[in-house]
């Protein structure tokens, strides 16, 4: 790599930019990929020519990470397309509000308190028994292109 | 059975009841596909007909179709079906009694029992008799049968009821000679020359694979009179010959069913003896008249059939005593015809000329394969080569105008694209079979039809549309690329027989053919190195074939080395003749060697393979070959690798891929692949210290990279970015391709790649813990990484990776356990269980790789002097890991075996451990365990049957010493809830003992089963004589039941065992359990 490659452009605000080009050749499956202008995870990947002695081109399978919605694309495989910038973040779970709003302990000790509890009952059920049931719980809130939602929790042990 | 009421005394009410019976009876059997359907039918007009004679026989089914009630009526029995059979009671009862021998050869005919419930031994008795006694008899009834009836279907011109019969009859006759014969096969093997005319012109390597069937039928000698010497195949060559005559008659068509049946039988026939036909223009009649038809495809069958059992001399002699040409004249004639309808029909619909085309051509791969094989190419008649190269050159002319035709055709089924692809592979093989035949002719064509295109592209550049010749010269590579060459499937393939005894003329060696052609096709692939010949003439698909042919030329052609072209296949060849193939030979591969036009070919493809990787961004079918295909093929050969690293152009490709970022856009596994194929050339060069320095001038760059962004203060900031998420992969792909490259020589170089960069793994491992394909990224790196070094490390070395190991899988534990994912997507879901899955999989990978090190060790000291300790490591590594591994998850078949390989491995190996583990690790193992052995997978099984037999056996030799050996997980404990649980021990001697006798599995099991067995039922003696004795007494049968006895009792006292867990004593308790089994599985089980 030459020079210019090894700094890190690590923007001042993260949020700065919330897609990436990238060449559609080198997506693969388990990678995101913006569809529709939706974030979308990568299911299937598969090539195939505009005509037989054409180009190839990508067809991308992909579900929408927040809705879960099946989306599908055609790009030319020389071309770019876009990535979502996906990040995770872990907080520690303090309180589950009547009205339907998590409260959360980030890591400079304040807390956030913007974040709706996911509508599907199923989903809900799992963090709300968790929490009932006294465990300590950690949960994932995924963010991309200006969206938010909690996409895992896990237990760090019993409450003392 | 109109016939047996006259003749019986019984009353009328009986009468009428039997009647009625025999009605429901027959229409059962008519109707009724479910072999044991038709077999209770048959049984039961077996039944009636008995009773109606005052023969007293018991109702009972079972015993009715024993062959072995008493002799006398037996035989009044035998002799009443033969009445029926031969038509003594007319039309309609011969009918009944053919299909009621019918079904008795079906119900026995499969190796296992049917649904009928009965033991299995009884049904290998039944099967045995049925053999050796009856079916040669039945075969003869039916064949007398359908004689009995010919002359009345001969004579009448519309449907008679004999159709029926004779239909029927031939049916029998084809499922006898179906029948899997054994008892006797060993005197069949000797019998076969015997049945035919021509001695030597019989085969005995039939073996190859086909697309089409063709049954061999292999009766015992004792058969001979029925089929050969009777001369009934005459009758039915006639008998079909009659029926083709009425195909226009009422009643008749081509595919009724006395017509289909016939056809069948003389297939039959064909596999029994080539020579059959006493006239051979039957055999003309049934294929020439080209009709679409199912009649043509059954001659062709019978061709095939011919093709199986005799060489191709002989099969060519067939004709020739009754027709001015041989039969390879008339098959390639009849090819011909096909392709020609081929060509001219291309629909869909039209099945039949493709099935017919793939059946001869399988006759041509039949005759052909054995000859190239031992290269006997002189024997081939010379009528037949020429035959061969009109047929090639038909071909050629098809597959091309089929190839201009679709030249437009958008396909984007991809699955369909798929399985043609490997449908035509195996075509183009047997195309290559023909043209090898006659390759004096096929390879000038060849050059011809390329050289026509090269010209045609040329002068029609800017002009014309040039895709439809594309195509062609699409087609063309790959028909060429299998004539040339074979597949190397790993190994060096050397040059087809057929081109090295051939040419053996030549004395320029420029002018060989072969040379001609393949340079021909070289200068053509220069071209697509000039950017405008590139964009105008080299579409992606025509680069991938060229490609594809250069890895497939160069593998055989390209600098082969001295050694390899003295080969030691001079069989059947006079001295003479073989020193001049070796001469043409010599001649040929020397001009492609490295003193002569060697070096500036690999130059060529070099550029060219670097040019795609390049030049065709985003075309990755095209990559993945290059990557995979050709360069890899280059590198595997040290000779080549020598050369390669004193090109500029391949010094040009490593600078690129290292230092440049042109080639990050490739797809990142093909970056993997590169960096293999880059490290492995290292082995060209002079010696060791170069070849570490060339891998370390190749890592140093990748390896900073990932150093300098984990020190980063703000890596948490920008790790997420696509774009660094994407270089790092691309990079972590490329040190893991690295890797596995390894070699003794470049393995130094390869440890500091990894080391280097040991920090910043757990580093990226934290910042990427929810970016799964990262992880599984770094995880697979480290797998691999271990996997080839860890043999090689000295003792400090080792301690430093073990510990680096160990802390990777703390972490990865500390990150997954408890956690679970939340989606609204089924699909996300299930992919993230998919992912959890394969990062356990390379988890357990890691361990196992750990392991090995206690197997295999060149480092100089023990790892012991370090404190290192492998089987602390691995007690350590699998307490973190198996809490994380769910029965769900053993459902991934690749996870279930790792993870059964490494609890097997490490319980033989170290079983104190395991007793050490605590009451929930040790329950979660066991539990496992019980999954596992209970698994379809024989190898899985195999495994827990290890694992058993190291728990019992360990436990036996510890408790024999007066130690505690498993201690409260063996002898039972009472569980917090006061509840007694029975011990480990006792709970698999149940298990296994209910899986042996009552369940299916594999006999291969048996041994490693007996193994398990043994110590267990030593260490559980009180349980194992509870256990059979519960087993006596559920058997209601008192011979069975002693049986039972004798044999438990014979399993632990027989052959002198003794209770001690030494080889022969395991030797011996495989052997008692062997004759256990064949004594009680006969009765113990039923289906």
């Amino acid at each position: 790599m030459s020079d210019e490659e090894h700094h890190f452009d690590s923007k001042a605000d993260a949020g700065a930019s919330k897609t990436y080009p990238q060449q559609a050749g080198a997506i693969r499956k388990n990678g995101y990929i913006v569809i529709k202008a939706r974030p979308c995870k990568v299911v299937e990947v598969s090539t195939s020519k505009t005509g037989k002695h054409g180009h190839a081109k990508c067809h991308f399978v992909g579900i929408d990470i927040f809705n879960g919605k099946k989306l599908e694309d055609i790009v030319p495989s020389s071309h770019n397309c876009d990535v979502p910038h996906v990040n995770r973040t872990d907080y520690q779970l303090i309180d589950i509000s009547e009205d339907g709003f998590v409260s959360l302990l980030t890591e400079n000790g304040n807390t956030k308190d913007d974040l709706r509890l996911p509508t599907d009952e199923n989903l809900l059920s799992q963090i709300k028994d968790g929490f009932a049931d006294g465990k300590d719980l950690v949960v994932t809130v995924m963010s991309a292109m200006g969206e938010e939602q909690i996409c895992a929790l896990k237990d760090i042990g019993p409450k003392n | 059975m109109q016939g047996s009421s006259d003749r019986g005394p019984a009353d009328l009410t009986q009468l009428q009841a039997t009647m009625q019976a025999i009605e429901i009876a027959c229409s059962s059997i008519q109707n009724s596909q479910v072999a044991n359907a038709r077999f209770q039918a048959a049984a039961a007009i077996r039944d009636a007909a008995i009773r109606e004679w005052g023969l007293l026989t018991s109702d009972d089914k079972k015993s009715l179709i024993r062959l072995d009630f008493a002799a006398a009526e037996k035989e009044a029995f035998m002799y009443e079906v033969k009445q029926a059979v031969l038509g003594v009671h007319g039309v309609d009862v011969q009918f009944t009694g053919i299909n009621f021998l019918e079904s008795l050869v079906s119900e026995f005919s499969p190796s296992t029992s049917t649904a009928m419930g009965l033991p299995r031994e009884f049904h290998e008795q039944c099967l045995k008799s049925l053999e050796l006694e009856y079916l040669k008899t039945f075969y003869c009834w039916a064949q007398d049968a359908a004689v009995s009836v010919t002359s009345r279907i001969i004579e009448s011109h519309s449907a008679v009821p004999e159709v029926k019969v004779c239909t029927a009859a031939l049916r029998l006759m084809l499922q006898i000679l179906n029948w899997d014969f054994r008892y006797n096969t060993n005197m069949a093997k000797g019998a076969k020359p015997s049945m035919d005319v021509f001695n030597d012109g019989v085969r005995h390597d039939i073996a190859s694979p086909k697309r089409s069937e063709c049954i061999l039928v292999q009766p015992g000698p004792s058969w001979r009179d029925v089929l050969i010497s009777s001369g009934h195949i005459g009758w039915l060559l006639g008998l079909y010959g009659a029926l083709r005559q009425k195909f226009s008659c009422e009643g008749y068509w081509l595919d009724c069913p006395v017509a289909v049946s016939a056809r069948k039988l003389i297939v039959q026939f064909c596999s029994l003896t080539g020579t059959i036909f006493p006239s051979g223009k039957n055999l003309t009649s049934l294929s020439l008249p080209l009709i679409i038809s199912s009649e043509m495809l059954d001659g062709c069958r019978a061709l095939l059939s011919m093709a199986t059992v005799t060489t191709p001399t002989v099969f060519d002699q067939l004709l020739k005593s009754v027709s001015p040409f041989g039969t390879l004249t008339l098959l390639s004639t009849l090819m011909c015809e096909v392709i020609k309808v081929l060509m001219t029909k291309n629909t869909e619909e039209e099945t039949w000329s493709w099935m017919a085309r793939d059946i001869l051509l399988d006759t041509w791969t039949t005759l052909l394969i054995p000859m190239h094989s031992i290269g006997e190419n002189a024997r081939f008649p010379s009528e037949g080569i020429n035959a061969a190269a009109n047929l090639f050159a038909l071909i050629v002319e098809a597959e091309l105008r089929a190839a201009s035709a679709s030249a437009f055709n958008d396909d984007e089924d991809s699955q369909y694209l798929q399985a043609s692809i490997s449908a035509m592979d195996e075509r183009l093989s047997s195309y290559a079979l023909i043209a090898r035949a006659a390759i004096d002719v096929a390879i000038p064509l060849l050059t011809r039809l390329f050289t026509e295109r090269f010209a045609r592209l040329h002068q029609g550049k800017g002009i014309t549309d040039p895709t439809e010749t594309l195509e062609e010269l699409y087609s063309l590579l790959l028909i060429t690329g299998h004539v040339l060459a074979d597949e190397g499937e790993g190994e060096t393939p050397s040059v087809p027989m057929a081109i090295q005894t051939h040419f053996v003329d030549i004395v320029e060696t420029h002018k060989h053919p072969v040379v001609v052609l393949s340079s021909t096709i070289i200068r053509f692939a220069e071209q697509s190195l000039d950017q405008e010949m590139r964009m105008s003439v080299f579409s992606p698909r025509l680069m991938e074939a060229v490609i594809w042919f250069l890895a497939r030329w160069s593998s055989t052609y390209l600098m082969v080395p001295e050694e390899c072209r003295e080969d030691n296949c001079n069989s059947g060849y006079d001295h003479e003749s073989w020193l001049r193939s070796q001469h043409s030979r010599k001649a040929l591969l020397s001009f492609f060697g490295q003193h002569n036009q060697g070096k500036p070919v690999l130059d060529v493809i070099v550029r060219i393979s670097m040019m795609t990787l390049i030049s065709y961004p985003g075309e990755k079918d095209l990559q993945a070959l290059t990557c995979y295909q050709l360069l890899h093929s280059l590198v595997r050969r040290k000779n080549v690798c020598t050369h390669l690293v004193a090109f500029d152009s391949w010094r040009e490709l490593a600078n690129t891929f290292a230092n440049g970022r042109t080639l990050f856009s490739l797809h990142s596994t093909h970056q993997r692949s590169l960096a293999q194929t880059l490290v492995l050339s290292a082995s060209g060069m002079r010696n060791s210290e170069a070849s570490n320095q060339y891998v370390r001038d190749l890592t140093s760059h990748m390896t900073a990279y990932l150093v300098e962004m984990s020190n980063k203060n703000d890596l948490k900031n920008f790790s997420q970015q696509p774009d660094i998420i994407l270089s790092v992969s691309c990079l972590l792909e490329r040190l893991r391709g690295a890797a596995r490259a390894l070699e003794p020589r470049t393995q130094k170089a390869i440890y500091e790649m990894g080391f280097s960069v040991m920090n910043s793994v757990l580093v990226l491992l934290e910042v990427y813990k929810h970016e799964f394909a990262v992880v599984y990224l770094l995880l697979k790196f480290v797998v691999d990484w271990v996997d080839g070094e860890i043999i090689y490390l000295e003792a400090q070395e080792t301690a430093i990776v073990v510990d680096f190991c160990m802390r990777l899988l703390q972490l990865y534990s500390s990150h997954n356990i408890g956690k679970i994912s939340v989606s609204l997507s089924s699909s996300l879901l299930s992919e993230a269980k998919t992912e959890m899955y394969k990062d356990l999989r390379a988890l357990l990978q890691l361990i196992a790789n750990l392991c090995s090190k206690d197997m295999v060790d060149f480092s100089s000291d023990s790892i012991e002097t370090q404190g290192t300790s492998i089987s602390q490591v691995v007690y350590f590594g699998l307490h973190i890991v198996t809490p994380l591994i769910s029965l769900d998850l053993l459902k991934y078949p690749k996870l279930c075996h790792d993870y059964f390989s490494l609890l097997s491995h490490m319980l033989e190996v170290y079983p104190e451990m395991v007793a050490q583990l605590n009451n929930e690790a040790f329950a979660h193992v066991l539990g496992t365990l019980d999954f596992g052995l209970h698994h379809q997978d024989t190898e899985v099984v195999d495994m827990c049957l290890k694992v058993l037999k190291a728990l019992a056996s360990y436990h036996y030799k510890e408790t024999s010493i007066g130690k505690i050996g498993l201690g409260s997980h063996a002898s039972g404990f009472k569980d917090s809830d006061g509840k007694f649980q029975e011990g480990i021990l006792s709970r698999f001697l149940r298990s296994l003992l209910q899986l042996l006798l009552f369940e299916d599995y594999s006999t291969d099991l048996v041994g490693i089963a007996a193994d398990a067995l043994f110590p267990l039922i030593l260490c559980e003696q009180g349980v194992y004589q509870r256990l059979g004795q519960e087993l006596a007494d559920s058997q209601a049968n008192p011979t069975l039941k002693s049986r039972l006895v004798n044999a438990l009792q014979s399993l632990t006292s027989s052959n002198q065992l003794s209770p001690t867990l030494d080889r022969i004593n395991y030797q011996r308790f495989r052997k008692n359990l062997h004759s256990f089994l064949i004594e009680v599985h006969g009765f113990l089980r039923t289906m």
